[in-house]
């Protein structure tokens, strides 16, 4: 098992509010979310570069739209 | 790294037999990889056509893990047993799952995963180790626990293992996904992963 670090985390009521919304619908521990979403954005923020486009598609209406991402 | 103890089936005598499962692929394992398991790839895919050769035979690994090691979303896996390298396997953990009952939720990804070309009954009969598949879908499921994701896991399947992951695992079928070269997606629930650690016991 890897060293394990602690940090503090202050979040505003909206924050944990949508921090809890998501845990549920994930099934995951708050924490487990907060660590989901480093991964996910080192990934994605890995992906984007120059020209390249973060697409979501809706396959039943035949949609594309563009998420923006930092 | 760490490095589980797991058992290998050796069908020369039928003997379960010690195997150690690291949970990340070293440059030692893919030097293994290069040096024993290339050559008996090459020289058997060599003799047949492409259609007929191992689905995975023009994999590179080296090339595979070096796309993904820096990141915190994948996983790599070696399997070692009497000191040759016996299966390679990357997984992903930022995906959601596809069933209805569990849609949504984060599952772990089975991206690659092989076995040595002597435990592949179409290159060498009989085999030399049977249970590297099953191994490797245990070490998925235990990441997904590890995880918080409850044991859910999800692959698309090559078409020759498609039965070895519905038949012998338990996973569902979900069928052929275009985006995934109309490779068929499996999935397998909590309980399913429950079901599957206990008849692995």
């Amino acid at each position: 098992m890897s060293a394990k670090r602690t940090m503090t985390l202050n979040l505003t009521d909206r924050e944990m509010l949508v921090l809890e919304q998501l845990a549920a619908k994930k099934d995951l521990s708050k924490t487990g979310v907060m660590k989901l979403a480093l991964r996910l954005l080192q990934t994605v923020d890995e992906r984007i570069e120059p020209g390249k486009k973060l697409v979501v598609e809706d396959e039943s209406k035949n949609e594309k739209s563009e998420l923006v991402f930092l | 790294m760490n490095e589980s103890i797991v058992y290998l089936l050796k069908t020369e005598n039928s003997t379960f037999v010690k195997a150690s499962l690291f949970d990340q692929v070293t440059d030692d394992h893919l030097a293994m990889w290069n040096n024993e398991w290339v050559p008996v790839m090459k020289k058997h895919a060599g003799d047949l056509k492409l259609k007929d050769a191992p689905e995975d035979s023009h994999w590179n690994w080296k090339k595979k893990l070096a796309q993904v090691e820096h990141l915190l979303s994948y996983q790599s896996f070696a399997l070692v047993c009497e000191g040759v390298l016996q299966g390679l396997m990357i997984v992903s953990n930022v995906r959601s799952a596809k069933i209805q009952e569990q849609f949504g939720k984060p599952v772990v990804y089975v991206e690659f995963v092989s076995t040595a070309p002597w435990n592949r009954a179409e290159i060498n009969k009989p085999v030399k180790y049977r249970g590297v598949g099953r191994v490797f879908i245990l070490a998925a499921i235990e990441s997904s626990r590890e995880m918080g994701y409850g044991g859910r896991v999800g692959l698309h399947s090559l078409p020759q293992a498609e039965r070895f992951y519905e038949n012998k695992c338990g996973f569902k079928r979900l069928g052929p996904e275009s985006t995934h070269q109309n490779l068929c997606y499996f999935e397998m629930t909590s309980s399913q992963a429950d079901l599957f650690c206990q008849n692995m016991k």
